[in-house]
This record gives structure tokens, C-alpha cells and sequence, in this order.
């Protein structure tokens, strides 16, 4: 070694004349004795204490003491820390080795994955065609095992105070395993870097892998999520039975996909899960709660809506420091409107780690990635500027990073025993005004003379003076091409003077409270809640309306009471009880909330997994939007109730989610219990062209004949699926030997059709492909709920009211396709005549708004009555899904989902004056316009020059 | 009569079992008698309507039927100069998702291009879109920015020239958009582009827009002057351009966004143009503007979304209202085919958010003449005017309200239609055994 060193050194003393030419087989240069000890330093452990005077004794790597007493080496570097102050050094808690930029395809463009043979290489750029082709799958990889580093970036870590990073292994749905590695020297002991090369797995949910892949949308993303880890868990139950009796077995082939994935399915691994926005958030908990995963949060970024749902779920969260900003103004459209919502997060997102501080929630603090050091710390002190303690900060980035990783038994605390990663520095590593006077990793010392500013670093390469200071030959050759590379993203309002000085433009940060004490006072006397619902009575009365029940009679001069949510008494002429909330609607018509039976709001992420034929796993229920505006648009309609549907692309579509419009809860809280369980089915166009366009890949059916063909075939292996299952339990309750079969979600939701335990709702236009349904269905057990559109239903009604299928169609719509050119505005009315139970629906959030009106048109075109007409938005929607006693009419025991209009509903003229959900008011046309008021109010507060937030800068 | 239309329904149409279109009707003379007249010009008066040879010849409430005459007994029914869809593409698209149905788009810019000449006479659309009381209607090409003339046609007529009330009434152009997120169909993906770059490529095409005027000018100058000697080549693309520079057509600009609307009417301003804003989507946001300058708005679907997240949810619902009020001229369209007929309700929920009825009335039928400089033959029942008129057993922006007569040019047009035929043919369908 020391030899090898001396040499190095010469080298490199030569290279100093020739670097720019002569490529250098630099060694590395020696290392000083690992000998230190800091001497009257100031130490902030990183779990909240602080030693006001102590002496810091590392040892080959590790601290061997830490007290105002402790007897100091003799063979020790003693350094004097007067005035200064030891810090653990900080943990990215999520992010990604500072790897130099490698020319694609070249040399080096992927390090060869280790292990078994894939099916395809990694390069391949074909498309996966489904779960079994493991999209974007790498649970093997880790972080670790590719050290290669650039220096430059590294070092500007390093001067940023940041001894460590949890790295990614990549991108991908599930890229592999984080590593913590340390930001020592590269090239020379790569390995000794590590720290941990296993840390926890990482899921992804954002974009799969190009136009027409499999998984297309957020919900194939997450059913496939769901699936891996039941073929993992199914795996490892399979492997461990033939390994304690493979007699007469065959062997279970080894999977290298699932094998590292059986420690996360069992819950003895952690994994973590993606959630910045609050949705995601919960989207996150709900997922890994179901699942019964060992799982933190990372993203987090609107954690500060949900601190109170994580600590009770003592779920652990990794805040991305990459705060949202506006656009700087050259950027901006001076025209553009920004939703205040966004507006609002811009300032709320810094808050999260005081919120989550306070609500008790475990929390490191991480790049997530994408920035670089500067920013990274920028990022600390926009947490600090929305309220996070210092003190706290530093934990988060110290102590608690290591602790979620499993490994603050060794790093993120200064004590005896622990690594000596460490930063010496006059004031927190953050603070502009800080110096940092050195940083150690692993008990080696950098110091760093000027580690003010990284951007004076090109020229000034004596910066470090550490004799550490090297690279291997290879990366300094790399470099030479790239002198000026930039470590970060350059101009801006964070261009030079700018990460330091803080972002000009960022808008100060205010927490919820805040928010609500500022709203509060705008609003006066008359506050409007921000999200509903608008009132809340556990009783309310509607006096004075003409109650049109949809229950065979409307009723002049009558009173509704609402109890708790539900309907308990219905009246001509009572009086309100004692202390009811009184509506009073005289002159008004009151009617049951609208069901709209097909509807595409409040989805996030695409409405069709139209990747396969068959997707039957994906669930709207995962990917529910509660904070969809179209929600409250729909409210101001009447709507009270809709049923969202997977997309019409694929023979065998998603499962749909019935939902109650509870603005203002989450998604859970939107759904409405007790509503059936359903599926998507489509035939012709959609199914048979969805993938004969566009850049992605071809994909059978390509005909009706083929659309039928796919349905058949589902339903024959889900069959096969559901009597392996029988025959395996048959044989475990008969003694006998018998492996269970994999798990399917796709067979289990087709086995719950033939069960009569789901509902079919098929996307359907014209006559022959709803009859061969209809008999393919007959044929294979079960009934089809609803046909959906039908718009050559009035051809077969007959037929569809002898198999029992309701019919939800369009109004009027027509001619926009081929399939649509037969369509007529009689068609509600026609079949509803022949026997048909029929509704109207929007399948759009402008629609929707009126479907009274839409209603109306069965009145002009085929005759309906006036009641007729209306029950199909109302109560023949509700027997289409079962839920009658429920909703749909206004009869005692219902629920309270309730609309007032101006006149009656099926005029063109009326308006929805209010809205009830459950008995609570969600929307009401009044409120609507004081809450805008309000609103705009709030939105001029928060944008308009900060003059009474007593500017921007501390 | 149906064989003559058959035969050319026949080479396209996908339905043939069901092709027996309905038959224009031929000129009639006609009184329509007792009714409720709304004449729109004027105060409603119970009276009588006659017509002859497709013009009212007489209207009022001491009118009488003149002996011998075909009589539509209206007692209890009620009079209304036949409804203007002023922005359509009727005749020019048969079904949306079958390009060789489609005749509304050009390649390039075609300002001469005259969307009359595309229409399809037989189109099933039209038949449809009488039933809820429509009886003639604008139809306009699309693209460039320089798409082409607008037509008005009449809802009836066994040829194209019998349908046309006016070749042109204006020179479509579709104002570009300064869109900072573009769909990029090689990718399937949204590109994001900065407010800049996307702001130069505006101004450049908003540029050439203004290059088109001046070009128009220099050609109408040159040829005007040019001695025998030189020969000015002819340019039916710039000679059309011209009329708008001249100010003989005005320009209908096709504009959602303010800042659209907004640079239209500078636009105009600085070309010395007669402007008619088409579509308008955020034409409320600019009322001051356009009532200042005095530019009439042919309004989109009123049952629309509001175009931002935080927009009141009925912005689209009252914005005819407000636009009325701030006393800018407007008029509804429909900016499609098969959805033309639901011009009426689309008014009727403008009505509901505050506009006031006489001015919904006002703007699907005089008001929309007037802004497309027709009303000498159209939009009112004034003696003199095309006999343009609807029967009903009331108020037409009523979706249950019965259109009972539909007259055209004074025919009494057949109201039967695709789905009224397929209607009544499926509803004596047996029961199958």
C-alpha cells in the first residue's frame, strides 16, 4: 500500500503539469494516520442533545469517545474546535449516487446484471406485453452495486456536509434495493463505501414503460404492484414446501424477480412506497395497510394535510427537499390563472416537516433524487423557514435518516462507538453563514477551505486539502472531456448567489392554520367552508316543496325531515321538529340526487389499462381523485351519486367504483359502502381499435368476432382457476398433499362474475354485438348488469329485457362514429316501453351537470311521462345496481341524497339551488357565490406583493 | 322524389335500409292562422301569418287568410321566425370518426375556399336538426388559420342552391393559440414549452396573419391600377382575403382565450376590419372590450366546463348573460353537426344563468341575422322577410315543448328524419317468439 501510494503520489505530482493531455494513472495518495481527536468542540449528538464543550476522539473509522474529559490519544491529530461544532454528518434519506454521465449504448451504458438469465436483456426495447414479462422489475438490483462515481459531484456533496446517501438502484416500478454509501473518495475501495448495500426495496408507480405497455395507467400500475407481491409470497410458500418435502414434487423454478420480493410480501422487509400529494399519500397507507407491508412513505410533500393519519398508521416519511415553485416571471404566462390550490401547496409544501414533526411522525429529509447539493440544502432551510426547529432539521437529517434505514446503530449519531462520519463546522452545514472547517467519512478528514461555495471549485482545485484527493484514471480521463460539466441545474433563480441566498422568488410558507386563520378573516361574518360539505345538521328540515318522490307520487307543500343522514319522514304540510335546521324550499321542487351510471370523473391517471384485452385486476377504487373539481361541478348538477367506470379499450376492462360526491373527503370517504362490486366490459369499435393506432403495439382483438373470442376465453381459464382451487381445497380438507394454486387477481374478479358477485356493466352500441353478449353470457352462467350506451338497444329491447339487463344510455348523442350513426333520442323511452330498466348517463363531466335536462328528452322524443322520464337518472339507475334501498327516491329509511330546484327538474330553466349528500349540504347556489368571494379573496391575499407578511427575505 | 336523393345517399351513407330521406317540400302558399306570432321586431300579438312564394306577405293580428290557401290552424300554438344556428358544420361532416366523411378541413390556407360548396345536401344531420325548430344555419370550414368563407344555409332544399341563403358572410380564420403544452402525437406525450418560446411562435404566426391583410391590399391596389401592359397575376387566395380588407366581409375570427379575443380585436382595430368573434369560451372575461368596440360574439356550446380549475362552475352558463348585458351582440352556435339541434336548450340554460328571454330569443333568430348582416331576409316575421318559421305548443328553448310545423323558405318541411323512421319502424317490431 504505502509503496503504491508513494508512486501514486509522483505521478500525480507529474500529472499537475500535464492534466489536461496525459491522461493520469494517478494512484491514490497516502493516508495520514486515522488518528484524530477534536478538542474543546462544540458536539450536536443528532438526537436532540448537545454537548456544550467535549472532545471527539475517532479511531480508524470509528468515534472512540465523545465527553468534556475524554482522555485523548497520544498517537491523535489534535485539532482545536473552538468555536466550532461537530455535527453527525447529514444522510440523504433518498436519493441517487452522483454517477458520472455515460454516453448511451456505450461502454459501460449498463452494468451486466448479476445472476440468472432474463428473457430479455436489459436493453431490450420491446414491450411488455403483461404481469409475467415483469415490466420495469429489477428487486435485485441495489445501489451498490455500481460505485462507479463522479468525483466532482461527490466532492460537492461532501462540502455540503453530507457524509451519506440512500441511493436508488434506478428508475422502474420496482428498480431494487436502496444502498447507503458514503461520499468518501471514489475510485479507490469503491466497496468501502458502503455502508449498507440492502436498505429496503423502492416502488414506483409513475410511468410504466412507453404508449401501449403494460402497466398503461396509475391503476394497472398499482394491481400490478399487488400481483408481484402475491407471486412473491406464493413463491416463497412454494419454494419453502418442496424444500421440506420435495419428494414427488417437481422443483419451483428459481425466479430471481420474486425471490428478493418474498422478504416484502411477508413484511419482514421494508419497502417504500411513493406518495407526495395527499392522495398519493393515502393511496400509499391504504395499499400498505392491505397488504400488511413493513412500509415508509417517500415524497410527502403534502404530508402536511395527513400528519395526524400517518402517526396514528406510524407510517415513517421520507420528505422530498425538492419544494414546489413557481415558475420564475420571464417563464410565466402572464395570462395563465393558477389554480389556488396550487398556489396554496407552494406554500404549504415547506410546512410539511413541522407538521409532521409536531404530529409526532417519524421523518428523514431527502433529495429524492433529482438535485443536487446546493438545492438539497436550499431545500433544508425552506423547512426551516416554514417552521422546522434547527435542532429538529438536523435529527431528521441525521439520527432519524439512519434510524427508518435500520441503522442508527452506526451512523447519524456523535457518540463513542458509532461511525465517525462528521462534520466540523462553525454553524449548522445549511446556513449560508456557515463554514465548514472539515468533514470526516469514515474517520477520514476532508477539509474543506472554502466550503462555502462549490461554484468557485473549478478553478480552485486545492480546495481540499486532504490528501484523499484523487481519482482513479479512468473517471480523471472522463473528466478532462467534461471540464465544465455542471453539477447543477445552472440559472434561474437559483443561478450563482442564488441556492445560498435563497430562492427570491419562493412565496413565504404558511401552515394550515395559517391558511385557515387568514381565510376566516377574510370571509367575515359569513364563512364559507373552503370544501364541503357547507352544513352539517344532525337534523334537518325542507319545508314547502313539491316533492317529486320518484316513489310513485309527488307531494304539493311537503316537508322532508333528515335524521342523521337519512330520510325520516316525508309530508304535505307537517311542521319542522324543534331544532331541525329548516330549508325553506316553498315554490321549489325537491327531488332524489341524481345517479349518474357512467362517469370518468375523479380518476387519477388514465381511466383505461387498455394494455391487455383482459384487465380485470385494475380497480378505479385504487386511483379515486378525490380532489377532482369535477366532483363539485357535478354537486352544482344535482348528482349525489356516480359510478365510475374503468375505460371502454379493452374486452375485459377494470372494476368500477360507485361513489358517493362527499366533497371534501378522501377517497375512501367518497366511496359509497355497499354499492355492488362491478367490472368494465366493451365491444366493437374501442376494443377492436384502441391498439391499431399510435405507437405502441398491435394487439388482438382486432374484430368483434375476436372481442367475443376474448371474453369466452376469460371466463374458460377463469373457470379452470376457480376448480383448481376447489380441488385444492378439497384435497387439504381431505388430508391429503396439495400445493396451493397462484393467486390470480385478473381469474379471481372473473370468478366472482360467474359467483353472481359482480356486477357486468358492458360498454355496448350496436344491436348484434349486444345480443351476442347477452348470449355468450347466457352461456357461460351469469347475467350482464348493464348494458352501457346501447345505443341500438331499441333494436333487441325485447331481447335485453328477457335476459334482465338494464340499459344505461346516451340522451342524444349520435353520429360521432360509425357504431353511433343508428343511435336515436327514442331509444330511452323505446326500450323502457318494451320492458327495459332503463337510465341516462353523462359519461362526461360536462354533461353530467344536467342530465334533468338530459332526461327531458325521453318526455320529447318517445313519449315517457314526466316521472318515467326522471326515474332514469334516479331511482331505475339505483335497481340497475341494486342499491334501491338506498337511494333513488325520497322515501323514509333512504338516504338523505337530496336536490332543490327552482322549477321543475325537466324544465330547460331549472337550477340547482342546493345539494344534499347524506343529509348534509354540499352544494347550495348561495353559498356558492359568498365561498367564491371568499376564495378570490384568499387568492389575492396570497399572491399580491407581500407587504403585510413583512416581506419575504428574514 | 325519394329515388333521387337515394341514389346519392346510397353511395355513402351505411344505413341503406332505412335511406328514405325526407322530401323537400315545394313552395307553398300558406296562413298560419289564430297562433300566438312572436315576431321578435315587435310585441307578440295573436294573428296570422301568410306566405306566399317563400316570403311572408303579410303579418299581424287583423291579418286574414286570404282565400283558398293552404291554413295552419295555430289556435293554441305559437309563431317564431325559424330558429339561426349561427356556427355549424352542417352538411360537412357526416360521422366524426370517419375521415371520408369529413369535408370541413383544408390543408393550408384557403381563405377562398367556400364552405357552400362542400356541403352535402343529403346529409341526414340536417333532417335531424330541424325537428327541435332550426331552419337555417352557418356553416364553416376549419383549419389554416386561414379556413375559408362561411355559408348560411337553409335546412331544406333538394340541391345546394336551393339551400343557400348567402355564400359568404365572412372569411374564417382560427386565431392561433399560445399553448406552452403541446401534444406531441409521434410521442403519444404532452411537451411542455417554455412561455417564450411558445410567445415568439405566436407572434410570428399572428405576423403572418397581418402579412395576409397587407398582401390583400398591395393586390387589390395592383390590380386595380395595373396598365394593359402588366398582366397582375390572379390570386383567388388573396382576392378573398381583400373583401376582408375592404371590409365588404367581415373576418370571423375563431377565439376561445382572452388573450385571443383580446389580440383579435387589436387586430381588427389596426387593419381597419369589421370583426365577429366565433367561439368565444372566455368572451365574458373581455365583455368590456368587445362592447367598446363594438364586436358581436357568436357563441360556443353554453353547456360547456368552465376553462380553469377555479372558474365559477357555471362561467359558461352565464356568460351569454353577461355578455348581453355589457351590450355586445350575440348569437349561439352549436360549432358541430350532429349535436346542431340542441342550439334551443343549449339557450335555454344561458336563460336559467341570466339572460334575459327575449334577448335568447333575439339572439337565435334576429340577432344572429344581424350579425351576419341577413337580417333583410332573415330573423324576424315582418312582412317581406323569408318565410322562415316554426310552430310550436309553446316555448321552443323547452326541451318538452312539440315543434309542430317547420317552414322553410314557406315550405312546410317534413319533419320525419333518420330517428323518427328508425324510431317508428322498431316500435312495431313483433315480439320475437
Amino acid at each position: 500500500m504505502e509503496v503504491i501510494a508513494t508512486t501514486g503520489r509522483a505521478l500525480r505530482l507529474a500529472g499537475v503539469a500535464l492534466f489536461v493531455t496525459v491522461p493520469l494513472i494517478a494512484g491514490p495518495p497516502p493516508e495520514p494516520p486515522p488518528f484524530y481527536a477534536i478538542e474543546g468542540v462544540r458536539v450536536e449528538v443528532g438526537d436532540g442533545t448537545v454537548l456544550e464543550r467535549a472532545t471527539v476522539v475517532i479511531e480508524n473509522g470509528t468515534i472512540t469517545a465523545v465527553a468534556e474529559d475524554a482522555a485523548i490519544p497520544a498517537h491523535a491529530w489534535v485539532i482545536d474546535g473552538e468555536g466550532l461544532t461537530v455535527f453527525p454528518g447529514l444522510i440523504d434519506a433518498m436519493g441517487s449516487l452522483p454517477q458520472p454521465r455515460r454516453p448511451p449504448g456505450g461502454p459501460g451504458g449498463g452494468a451486466p446484471a448479476p445472476g440468472g438469465q432474463r428473457r430479455r436483456p436489459d436493453t431490450d426495447r420491446a414491450l411488455p406485453r403483461g404481469p409475467e414479462d415483469r415490466p420495469l422489475t429489477t428487486p435485485w438490483k441495489r445501489a451498490a452495486d455500481d460505485l462507479t462515481l463522479d468525483a466532482d459531484a461527490v466532492e460537492a456533496w461532501r462540502k455540503a456536509g453530507v457524509t451519506s446517501i440512500a441511493a436508488k438502484p434506478g428508475d422502474g416500478l420496482f428498480p431494487g434495493r436502496l444502498s447507503l454509501v458514503r461520499l468518501g473518495v471514489p475510485g479507490r475501495d469503491p466497496e468501502h463505501q458502503v455502508i449498507a448495500p440492502e436498505l429496503a426495496q423502492v416502488a414506483s408507480l409513475s410511468s410504466g414503460g412507453g404508449f401501449g405497455s403494460y402497466p398503461g395507467a396509475l391503476m394497472g400500475r398499482v394491481a400490478y404492484f399487488r400481483q408481484l407481491l402475491l407471486d412473491a409470497a406464493h413463491y416463497a410458500a412454494a419454494t419453502a414446501a418442496y424444500e421440506a418435502d420435495p419428494s414427488g414434487w417437481r422443483r419451483p423454478d428459481f425466479d430471481r424477480t420474486l425471490a428478493p420480493l418474498a422478504a416484502v410480501a411477508s413484511g419482514e422487509e421494508r419497502i417504500l412506497l411513493p406518495g407526495s400529494s395527499a392522495v398519493e399519500i393515502n393511496r400509499a397507507l391504504r395499499l400498505g395497510e392491505e397488504l400488511d407491508l413493513d412500509f415508509a412513505v417517500y415524497g410527502g410533500q403534502e404530508a402536511y394535510r395527513l400528519a395526524a393519519e400517518l402517526a396514528d398508521a406510524g407510517v415513517a416519511v421520507l420528505v422530498d427537499l425538492d419544494w414546489p415553485e413557481p415558475l420564475p416571471e420571464r417563464d410565466r404566462d402572464p395570462d395563465a390563472d393558477r389554480p389556488l390550490r396550487e398556489i396554496l401547496h407552494e406554500r404549504l409544501a415547506p410546512t410539511t416537516p413541522v407538521e409532521l414533526a409536531e404530529a409526532g411522525v417519524q421523518f428523514a429529509l431527502s433529495s429524492g433524487g433529482g438535485n443536487g447539493p446546493d438545492d438539497f440544502l436550499a431545500g433544508v432551510r425552506r423547512a426551516i423557514e416554514g417552521g422546522l426547529e434547527p435542532a429538529r432539521a438536523l435529527r431528521a437529517l441525521t439520527r432519524d435518516a439512519a434510524a427508518i434505514h435500520g441503522l442508527d446503530d452506526r451512523v447519524g449519531t456523535v457518540a463513542a462507538g458509532m461511525a465517525a462520519d462528521l462534520v466540523l463546522a462553525d454553524g449548522y452545514p445549511w446556513q449560508e453563514s456557515a463554514r465548514i472547517e472539515a468533514v470526516f467519512i469514515d474517520g477520514v478528514r476532508y477539509a474543506v477551505s472554502d466550503g462555502q461555495d462549490a461554484e468557485d471549485q473549478g478553478d480552485d482545485g486545492g480546495s481540499e486539502e486532504t490528501a484523499a484527493e484523487s481519482t482513479s484514471g479512468a473517471e480523471a480521463a472522463e473528466e478532462a472531456e467534461e471540464p465544465e460539466e455542471p453539477r447543477r441545474r445552472g440559472g434561474g433563480p437559483r443561478g450563482p448567489g442564488g441556492p445560498r441566498g435563497g430562492s427570491s422568488e419562493a412565496p413565504e410558507p404558511m401552515r394550515l392554520a395559517d391558511v385557515a386563520e387568514r381565510y376566516a378573516e377574510l370571509a367575515g361574518d359569513a364563512p364559507v367552508p373552503m370544501t364541503g360539505p357547507y352544513r352539517e345538521d344532525d337534523v334537518l328540515a325542507i319545508t314547502g316543496a313539491t316533492i317529486l318522490t320518484m316513489a310513485g307520487e309527488t307531494i304539493e307543500n311537503g316537508t322532508v325531515v333528515v335524521r342523521d343522514g337519512r330520510i325520516a319522514r316525508v309530508a304535505s304540510g307537517v311542521r319542522p321538529p324543534r331544532g331541525a335546521h329548516v330549508i325553506d324550499a316553498r315554490g321549489r321542487y325537491l327531488m332524489p340526487g341524481i345517479f349518474d351510471a357512467h362517469s370518468h370523473i375523479s380518476t387519477a391517471g388514465g381511466v383505461n389499462e387498455g394494455s391487455l384485452a383482459v384487465t380485470a385486476m385494475a380497480r378505479i377504487e385504487d386511483v379515486v381523485d378525490p380532489t377532482d373539481v369535477a366532483i363539485y361541478r357535478a354537486l352544482a348538477g344535482g348528482v349525489t351519486t356516480v359510478n365510475i367506470l374503468h375505460g371502454s379499450a379493452n374486452p375485459i376492462g377494470g372494476q368500477n367504483q360507485v361513489l358517493k360526491l362527499r366533497w371534501g373527503q378522501d377517497a375512501d370517504g367518497l366511496r359509497f359502502d355497499g354499492a355492488p362490486p362491478g367490472i368494465k366490459f366493451a365491444l366493437g369499435e374501442n376494443p377492436k381499435r384502441s391498439r391499431s393506432f399510435g405507437p405502441g403495439p398491435r394487439r388482438y382483438p382486432a374484430t368483434r368476432m375476436g372481442v367475443l373470442d376474448v371474453i369466452r376465453e376469460a371466463f374458460t381459464e377463469a373457470a379452470e382457476y376457480r376448480d383448481a382451487w376447489a380441488r385444492h381445497r378439497a384435497a387439504e380438507a381431505a388430508g391429503e398433499r396439495s400445493r396451493p394454486p397462484a393467486r390470480d387477481l385478473q381469474h379471481e374478479a372473473l370468478v366472482e362474475i360467474l359467483a353472481g358477485e359482480r356486477l357486468v356493466h358492458a360498454h355496448s352500441y350496436r344491436a348484434d354485438e349486444i345480443l351476442q353478449l347477452l348470449r355468450l353470457a347466457e352461456e357461460l352462467g351469469f347475467r350482464i348488469a348493464t348494458l352501457q350506451h346501447v345505443l341500438e338497444g331499441y333494436r333487441v329491447a325485447d331481447e335485453i329485457a328477457a335476459h334482465g339487463a338494464g340499459a344505461s344510455t346516451f340522451s342524444d348523442w349520435w353520429a360521432y362514429k360509425v357504431e353511433a350513426y343508428e343511435a336515436i333520442p327514442h331509444n330511452a323511452a323505446l326500450m323502457a316501453d318494451r320492458g327495459v330498466l332503463v337510465s341516462v348517463n353523462s359519461d362526461d363531466a360536462e354533461e353530467m351537470r344536467h342530465l334533468n335536462h338530459e332526461a327531458a328528452k325521453a318526455v320529447k322524443w318517445g313519449g315517457l311521462s314526466d316521472d318515467a322520464a326522471l326515474a332514469l337518472v334516479t331511482i331505475n339507475p339505483a335497481r340497475q345496481f341494486g342499491i334501491e334501498d338506498r337511494i333513488g327516491s325520497i322515501e323514509v329509511g333512504k338516504d338523505a341524497d337530496l336536490v332543490i330546484y327552482d322549477r321543475h327538474p325537466l324544465s330547460s330553466y331549472a337550477v340547482v339551488q342546493t345539494t344534499l349528500v347524506d343529509g348534509k349540504v354540499y352544494f347550495d347556489r348561495e353559498l356558492d357565490r359568498l365561498r367564491r368571494e371568499q376564495l378570490a379573496a384568499l387568492e389575492q391575499s396570497l399572491t399580491e406583493p407581500a407587504d403585510e407578511d413583512g416581506g419575504e427575505e428574514p | 322524389m325519394t329515388g333521387v336523393r337515394g341514389g346519392i345517399a346510397a353511395a355513402w351513407t351505411l344505413a341503406l335500409a332505412l335511406a328514405v330521406p325526407a322530401a323537400p317540400a315545394a313552395a307553398q302558399t300558406l296562413a298560419i292562422e289564430g297562433g300566438t306570432v312572436h315576431p321578435v321586431s315587435g310585441p307578440s300579438y295573436t294573428g296570422t301569418v301568410v306566405v306566399r312564394d317563400g316570403v311572408i306577405e303579410a303579418a299581424g293580428p287583423d291579418v286574414a287568410a286570404p282565400r283558398g290557401v293552404e291554413v295552419i290552424d295555430a289556435r293554441g300554438l305559437h309563431v317564431y321566425p325559424g330558429l339561426f344556428n349561427a356556427w355549424t358544420v352542417l352538411g360537412l361532416v357526416e360521422i366524426d370518426s370517419v375521415p371520408a366523411t369529413l369535408d370541413q378541413a383544408e390543408l393550408g390556407d384557403t381563405p377562398h375556399l367556400l364552405a357552400v360548396e362542400g356541403v352535402h345536401p343529403a346529409t341526414e344531420i340536417i333532417p335531424v336538426t330541424r325537428e327541435t325548430g332550426i331552419t337555417h344555419a352557418l356553416a364553416a370550414p376549419s383549419g389554416g388559420p386561414w379556413a375559408g368563407q362561411a355559408s348560411v344555409i337553409l335546412l331544406d332544399g333538394w340541391t345546394v342552391e336551393e339551400m343557400e341563403v348567402e355564400k359568404s358572410v365572412g372569411v374564417v380564420l382560427e386565431w392561433p393559440s399560445l399553448a406552452t403544452r403541446e401534444f406531441d402525437f409521434s410521442t403519444f406525450s404532452v411537451r411542455e414549452k417554455k412561455f417564450s418560446e411558445a410567445k415568439r411562435d405566436y407572434d410570428r404566426t399572428v405576423g403572418e396573419i397581418g402579412d395576409w391583410i397587407e398582401a390583400a391590399r398591395q393586390y387589390d391596389h395592383a390590380r386595380s391600377n395595373a396598365g394593359s401592359a402588366v398582366a397582375v397575376e390572379q390570386d383567388h387566395a388573396l382576392e378573398a382575403v381583400a373583401t376582408v380588407a375592404r371590409g365588404e366581409l367581415p373576418l370571423l375570427v375563431v377565439a376561445d382565450r382572452a388573450r385571443a379575443i383580446r389580440d383579435a380585436v387589436a387586430f381588427a382595430e389596426e387593419h381597419g376590419l369589421r370583426l365577429v368573434v366565433a367561439s368565444g369560451r372566455d368572451a365574458a372575461k373581455e365583455a368590456d372590450l368587445l362592447a367598446e368596440k363594438k364586436v358581436p360574439v357568436i357563441l360556443n356550446s353554453v353547456q360547456a366546463l368552465p376553462v380553469e380549475e377555479d372558474d365559477p362552475y357555471d362561467g359558461p352558463f352565464s356568460a351569454p348573460g353577461e355578455l348581453h348585458r355589457a351590450g355586445v351582440p350575440i348569437a349561439f352556435g352549436t360549432f358541430d353537426a350532429s349535436s346542431a339541434r340542441v342550439l334551443p336548450y343549449e339557450a335555454a340554460t344561458a336563460v336559467a344563468f341570466g339572460l334575459a328571454p327575449e334577448a335568447a330569443l333575439r339572439a337565435l333568430t334576429l340577432g344572429a341575422a344581424e350579425i351576419l348582416g341577413l337580417d333583410d331576409r332573415l330573423g324576424s316575421i315582418d312582412a317581406g322577410k323569408w318565410a322562415n318559421l316554426i310552430v310550436t305548443d309553446g316555448d321552443p328553448l323547452e326541451v318538452r315543448t312539440g315543434v309542430r310545423h317547420v317552414i322553410v323558405r314557406g315550405r312546410d318541411v317534413d319533419l320525419a328524419n333518420r330517428h323518427s323512421r328508425s324510431y317508428e319502424l322498431y316500435r312495431g317490431r313483433p315480439a320475437p317468439p
